[in-house]
């Protein structure tokens, strides 16, 4: 039986982890499918022990939580601290505009202050890919990376495969592993180029077992093609600039949002000829699955990338991918101090 | 104590007579008095996996730092480090703050020198430094509008020039450098990239970038600037017959073919690949510490990087350089060029920084690799996996380069000749290369300790390096 059947006792005290090793959160390439499920298990129990809006549990209790973000974010920023005061830790926030980084403070000498000041888990958010490995050689608690350029975002994947485990059955419902997303088509649409969350994504769902497209105009595919073809770490997947092979039979469909500073560098013509050629509309779902789902990691320009009534339609998942990401950033924070305490425990 | 050496059953390179074989050498009072090849039972047991000795190395491309970054090397500690990787000659890249471009900054430059090597050789006598020879700007401050002072740099002994850090942006500033230059019988070494393509690039464009989510610097933007350097070249030979084009550090196959392609016709080109390009691929910036040759299948297809467990964490600034690393079937291009001799020199692109500048983000680290005392070890790593020839590889880093330096005019190369003729001064490597050495902060000679093989053993120790019969490092396990 996985901890997706415990009270929410079990969740209270220490979440039982016998297989979760990690002590830093700062990609999932290194995931399996057992961690993955292990999570959402753990996951689940938050949800259950706080359904009452004013529930506080003590796992983090006297613990501190530095959430330290060098790019303007809102959801993912107070999805975390909402999860770590929860969880009972004392948090503290800190943005790049409101610190000593606006006087040329290097990020090491900004963590090794945290540090001393007795922080022992560090959600970090920054613009340059890979800033959060810089961090676990000079800080001895725990990293877990906020997003970080356009590399990875941990959570945002953990918390999309988490919605879709709520909302949709498992086809093979009898085999061994338990749901999964095998038989299912997943269509991914969008910014892939510079898209932490696509990167993500990829990881967790093929992890899944989904049948993964990723689409989007040529500029913005550029090097997907390379991994699609290559599959790193031998999970396979389909890169393609054709929307319309891409929504055929989709299970899901996930957009990414279009920057308007994108057009600058020659990557677009324009917004509206992107809303026309790759816009998720009614029209265009239409060639999807009947029931197909639909999401976005926000924020979204309704009417470039998504049409408003798909945002807001019966298939939308994007207000529970939200609600999602406080049980989801739950389970990451216990079960990596949970990994902290076991790695300095007796023993 | 002068320099009195007998080297006793080594295996000798010889790459200016194309031969190799057990000898003797004999060294007195620094200078070469014999080289005997040795045959029959004397020849008995020597064989090219242990004691090696051939000419000191010739590095066409080095960055020394000073002036202006002393906290990443100073001239003493990059001939030091030099000295260590079996270097007898060194060319400094001009790219110094301020750069070296005009006789005043490169008679500092030689004062500077001049002083490191009163130093060493204040350590005992028959002590000094590899020779120093530099590169100058090809424009004033390096800023790409006015042409330096080539004739006055010619005059007090320059090289040639180099914008290097940097390509010549403009085209036509390019084709007046190499008119002029040439008239000089010099040559213009160009660091080709199209600015335009590369603009915010953190690592080479392929699949490693983009799982990794780093801008890609595509192969395009070497190969567009190496065509538009071969086609301004031919332009400009027809008319000047001294015109002569370098290009330093070529890193993708697209590059070599063009490259092939002008030697065929016969334009005057000539080109370096670096170490760490022909044996290190992208895959290291993921933490993949394997060889590149190692990272292919039997169809010369590259492995999955993420098919293992890698063996260091990603985005170890020590890997950010420029030109990035490649995949690992464009290190096999680089490696084809050495074989081939499209590609004349092995240079290093020694460029060292300070720990705190790399200690940072990895879009936000300077580019570059500490490579002066490990290009040795790679190449050798190559030649063990069977990818470069013993001889080939030696070539490269000595006879190849030292005729880039000399052009066809066939003008000397300078201060260290370095060929193994009887009664010059002694300018030789010897190392062991069934000897190995760790890389670590300690055992680097270099201020910068910016290396992707810190940690890692390399075969081939040198034991003893000499230039124009002054020992510039000696093995503390050597003796005298």
């Amino acid at each position: 039986m996985s901890p997706a059947g415990g009270a929410p006792a079990s969740a209270t005290a220490r979440p039982a982890s016998p297989r979760w090793r990690q002590r830093h959160l700062l990609d999932v390439d290194s995931l399996d499918w057992d961690d993955l499920r292990q999570l959402m298990a753990v996951a689940d129990d938050f949800a259950t022990a706080t359904r009452d809006p004013a529930s506080k549990l003590d796992v983090l209790r006297g613990v501190n939580v530095t959430i330290l973000f060098y790019e303007a974010s809102t959801r993912t920023r107070v999805s975390f601290e909402v999860a770590a005061k929860k969880l009972g830790a004392d948090v503290v926030s800190v943005t790049a505009s409101g610190s000593s980084v606006t006087k040329g403070e290097s990020l090491i000498d900004t963590v090794r202050t945290l540090a001393a000041t007795g922080t022992r888990m560090l959600v970090m958010r920054h613009a340059t890919s890979g800033a959060p490995y810089l961090v676990p050689g000079i800080f001895g608690g725990n990293v877990i990376n906020g997003g970080d350029g356009w590399h990875a975002h941990p959570t945002q994947a953990l918390l999309d495969l988490y919605t879709l485990r709520q909302v949709l059955p498992a086809l093979d419902a009898g085999a061994a592993d338990g749901w999964s997303l095998r038989g299912r088509k997943v269509a991914i649409v969008g910014d892939l180029l510079h898209s932490r969350v696509a990167r993500s994504n990829v990881w967790t769902l093929t992890a899944a077992g989904a049948d993964l497209w990723v689409c989007a105009p040529g500029p913005l595919l550029r090097g997907f093609e390379a991994w699609a073809a290559a599959g790193a770490a031998g999970r396979r997947f389909t890169a393609t600039t054709d929307v319309d092979a891409a929504l055929r039979d989709a299970d899901v469909v996930m957009t990414l949002r279009i920057q308007k500073e994108r057009m600058a560098g020659g990557l677009l013509p324009s917004l509206a000829e992107y809303a026309a050629t790759y816009g998720i509309t009614r029209e265009r779902l239409a060639a999807a699955s009947p029931e197909v789902l639909v999401m976005h990691p926000g924020p979204m320009n309704e009417g470039v990338e998504i049409a408003p009534d798909v945002a807001d339609g019966p298939g939308s998942l994007i207000t529970s991918q939200v609600h999602n990401g406080v049980a989801v950033r739950m389970a990451v924070l216990s079960l990596l101090h949970a990994a902290e305490a076991g790695a300095e425990g007796p023993g | 104590m002068t320099l009195d050496l007998d080297l006793s059953r080594v295996w000798l390179v010889d790459p200016d007579r194309h031969r190799e074989g057990p000898a003797d050498v004999v060294v007195r009072h620094g200078v070469i008095r014999a080289v005997r090849w040795l045959r029959g039972a004397d020849a008995s047991g020597v064989h090219d996996g242990g004691v090696v000795v051939a000419p000191a190395f010739v590095d066409l491309h080095a960055h020394l730092r000073e002036p202006g970054n002393d906290a990443a090397e100073t001239v003493a500690t990059g001939l030091a480090a030099a000295a260590h990787g079996g270097f007898g000659l060194v060319c400094a890249m001009p790219n110094t703050e301020p750069a070296i471009d005009d006789a005043g900054a490169l008679a500092r430059l030689e004062a500077a020198v001049a002083a490191a090597a009163a130093r060493a050789s204040s350590g005992g006598e028959g002590h000094g430094l590899p020779a120093v020879r530099a590169w100058g700007a090809v424009t004033v401050d390096r800023a790409g509008d006015h042409l330096a002072p080539m004739a006055e740099l010619a005059a007090a002994g320059i090289a040639g020039f180099s914008e290097d850090g940097a390509p010549v942006r403009s085209a036509t500033v390019f084709r007046n450098a190499l008119a002029y230059a040439g008239a000089l019988g010099l040559p213009i070494v160009d660091h080709p990239e199209d600015l335009g393509l590369t603009e915010g690039a953190e690592a080479g464009e392929g699949l490693v970038a983009t799982v990794l989510g780093l801008k890609g610097w595509p192969a395009a933007g070497e190969v567009s600037a190496v065509a538009r350097d071969l086609a301004i070249l031919e332009d400009v030979a027809a008319d000047v017959p001294g015109a002569r084009l370098h290009l330093t550090h070529l890193s993708v196959a697209g590059s070599f073919r063009l490259v092939r392609e002008a030697k065929a016709r016969g334009l005057p080109v000539t080109c370096d690949v670096t170490p760490h390009h022909l044996a290190l691929s992208d895959e290291w910036v993921a933490g993949a510490r394997r060889w590149a040759w190692d990272a292919l299948d039997p169809e010369g297809r590259r492995l999955d990087p993420w098919g293992r467990p890698r063996e260091a964490g990603p985005y170890d600034t020590s890997t950010r350089v420029n030109p990035p690393l490649r995949s690992p079937e464009d290190a096999a291009a680089c490696r084809a060029a050495v074989r081939d001799g499209t590609a004349d020199a092995i240079a290093t692109d020694h460029a060292p920084h300070g720990t705190v500048a790399k200690s940072v983000e990895y879009g936000l680290a300077p580019n570059g690799i500490s490579g002066i005392e490990t290009a040795l070890g790679v190449v050798l790593a190559a030649v063990a996996a069977g990818q470069l020839t013993l001889a080939r590889a030696i070539e490269a880093l000595t006879a190849g380069p030292r005729r880039v330096l000399a052009g066809p005019a066939g003008r000397p190369s300078g201060v260290a000749d370095g060929r193994l003729a009887l009664g010059t001064p002694a300018s030789l490597v010897v190392f062991d290369r069934s000897a190995t050495w760790t890389v670590s902060p300690a055992t680097l000679r270099s201020k910068g300790k910016n290396s992707p093989l810190l940690g890692r053993s390399l075969a081939g120790r040198v034991l003893l390096t000499t230039s124009n019969g002054l020992v510039t490092y000696r093995d503390e396990a050597l003796t005298p």
